[in-house]
């Protein structure tokens, strides 16, 4: 899976779109390509613009400019009632007054689809979200995580070519969550189902996706796959939106194979640089929590950069640990490493080191 | 501390009390006096009899007034849910330049003094040349009881989540449908409870008719109101017991139909 949309004929097609309203814009020129199948977060801050852009599509909006094609037809004229898709409400819009089997036969009475097949169609998405008994209730005699299966059995009734999800976990707790992303994912793999899915949530993003399209201020941060976003962010905002990150100020001090960064006046560190920066070049150095050790006496790994500060603190959430350290030049970082019981006991104020091969990581320009 | 606020209580109590029974015991009395068995208005009555109900159904005057507040009331009251569901509809769910101007002007005939709007229409009606007594009254009526069907059915769709219109319409529902399939049903409490508001409204009043209507198109309470001046007849209690009695049947529907969508 690239950026590109390879062989597979595109679902969703987007150019030059832009929405503004009076003065203020409410999304930038963005341009974005869904090839069939796929399922892409649109993941960002509140504000970012991910909600403008899925109003767009659904047709909620209409664009002061740009094309939206869907399925090969450019739907940018055509009313939402008319683009055929489906949309997963965060608050799930069950109609009150039905039952939830009069609620999934709704779109397809609409389409006027025979009575025999309704039946038999509700019944066989009321089994594919593994609620087969409860077609003579009514919503709110449902839990929330129940409620929002129905509206997604609802949604995927009448087999539409894409499916729009707006943060439809947001109001359900932790734990039924995860769970409901599993259960979004399975249900994406078995009908293939293009799903468009927005979030604020890193977390489920990274669980959920084939790509995130990252947004920010109302345009488009990043577009790839998790692992792209979480080891290659381009933009400072991408490595500290997604994952936990501490970022280090830090200039171009000799480029090179791997090239030098200075940190601050008598520290600095080697890393592999991504893009043709400039010797003098201004930036921040990124480094994930889980590639960071935790080194004590300058048992350092040959080749390795390493810092120096004191240990603030240890927290030890089971499996994994975290060292809160703060390095001589001031700055404070996170370490995450699986818990060791010769590390869990440490002295805080302790002088230790902090160490990471070069390759992991990560020079980003200001 | 406990003792002052038990001491707070019980005077709060007795002021309560004080100011239902200064309330309700006009409508008492005169529920009491309804039943007594004297040709006079009496209290406290002499003795128990029905007497009173059956001089007002065995005079014609009285029945045909009656007849006419009801069919007054109904014509007027679906005359006002025509015109201020869609209205509230548009108010509500609309966007345009003026839609406040709009509100306040379909609120209007609560704000202006009843006189005001009596005149108006007098002055209108006779402008016009509607003479139809009947028609005239029901369309004094519906503009008075505009505003309360207005009300109720603006709160009513503010209850409704947008999200439920929203999902309809992608789910592929024209707006027509959307307004037949969710909007109208999650609405019937409101538009029941408003009716009958409207009907309520329309059946007792009088400052109105009373300008509008044309001899011999006497509504119950013009009719009432006019017996008043020559005999005091103690049918009017009788009267004044069934019109109590509808308004609290009409009440306790509203109130039955609000909890039933309440708890849908």
């Amino acid at each position: 899976m690239t950026d590109s949309s390879g062989a597979k004929a595109a679902m969703i097609e987007i150019s030059g779109l832009r929405k503004d309203y009076g003065s203020v814009v409410a999304l930038h020129d963005t341009e974005l390509s869904v090839p069939t199948g796929e399922f892409l977060t649109l993941l960002g801050p509140s504000g970012s613009g991910k909600t403008t852009l899925l109003n767009l599509i659904a047709g909620m909006a209409s664009p002061t400019r740009g094309r939206i094609v869907i399925n090969g037809r450019d739907v940018t004229e055509v009313p939402a009632e008319k683009r055929g898709l489906g949309m997963v409400f965060q608050n799930y819009a069950l109609m009150p007054h039905m039952t939830v089997s009069e609620n999934i036969a709704f779109p397809l009475e609409i389409r006027k689809v025979p009575r025999a097949e309704i039946r038999r169609r509700v019944a066989e998405v009321l089994d594919l979200v593994r609620l087969p008994h409860v077609g003579d209730r009514k919503p709110k005699e449902l839990s929330g995580g129940q409620q929002q299966r129905i509206s997604i059995a609802r949604c995927i009734v009448y087999k539409p070519d894409l499916i729009l999800m707006d943060e439809p976990l947001g109001a359900l707790d932790k734990k039924l969550r995860e769970q409901m992303q599993l259960e979004i994912r399975r249900i994406h793999k078995e009908l293939g189902i293009t799903m468009l899915y927005v979030t604020h949530d890193q977390e489920e993003a990274l669980n959920m996706s084939d790509r995130i399209m990252l947004m920010n201020a109302r345009r488009v941060e990043q577009i790839g796959t998790p692992d792209q976003l979480y080891f290659a962010p381009r933009t400072q905002f991408a490595a500290d939106f997604i994952g936990a990150s501490t970022l280090l100020d830090a200039t171009v001090a000799e480029t090179g194979e791997p090239a030098l960064l200075r940190l601050s006046a008598s520290e600095s560190c080697r890393v592999r640089l991504h893009s043709a920066a400039p010797v003098g070049t201004v930036g921040k150095l990124l480094l994930r929590p889980e590639a960071l050790r935790l080194v004590q006496n300058g048992q350092v790994t040959a080749g390795h950069n390493v810092l120096h500060g004191h240990l603030d603190n240890t927290l030890v959430t089971g499996a994994t640990s975290k060292h809160f350290v703060t390095l001589d030049n001031g700055a404070t970082l996170a370490i995450q490493e699986l818990t060791d019981p010769s590390t869990t006991r440490l002295e805080p104020g302790l002088r230790v080191q902090v160490s990471w091969p070069p390759e992991t990581g990560r020079f980003l320009e200001n | 501390m406990e003792t002052r606020i038990s001491g707070w209580r019980i005077a709060l109590g007795a002021v309560v009390t004080v100011i239902l029974a200064f309330l309700l015991l006009p409508s008492l009395i005169t529920a009491v006096i309804s039943f007594g068995s004297s040709n006079q208005i009496v209290f406290p009555p002499t003795g128990f009899s029905l007497n009173l109900f059956r001089r007002f159904f065995a005079e014609e005057g009285w029945v045909a007034s009656t007849w006419l507040s009801f069919r007054v009331a109904i014509w007027s009251t679906l005359l006002a849910l025509f015109l201020g569901i869609p209205a509230a509809y548009a108010l509500t769910r609309g966007s345009f330049p003026g839609r406040k101007i709009l509100a306040l002007f379909l609120l209007s005939p609560v704000m202006v003094p009843h006189v005001a709007v009596a005149l108006a229409l007098y002055i209108y009606f006779t402008e016009i040349r509607l003479t139809n007594g009947e028609l005239r009254l029901v369309f004094a009526h519906a503009i008075a009881t505009l505003p309360f069907v207005v009300v109720t059915a603006s709160a009513g769709l503010r209850h409704i989540d947008p999200a439920l219109e929203r999902a309809a319409t992608v789910m592929g529902a024209s707006r027509l449908t959307v307004l037949r399939r969710v909007t109208l049903p999650l609405l019937t409490p409101s538009i029941i409870a408003s009716g009958l508001f409207a009907f309520l409204i329309s059946f007792d009043e009088v400052v109105i008719s009373w300008f509008v209507a044309r001899a011999g198109d006497t509504t119950l309470p013009i009719k009432m109101f006019s017996s008043i001046q020559f005999e005091v007849s103690p049918v009017l209690a009788a009267i004044s017991t069934m019109l109590t009695a509808l308004s609290i049947v009409v009440c306790v529907i509203v109130a039955t139909v609000q909890k039933e969508a309440r708890s849908d």
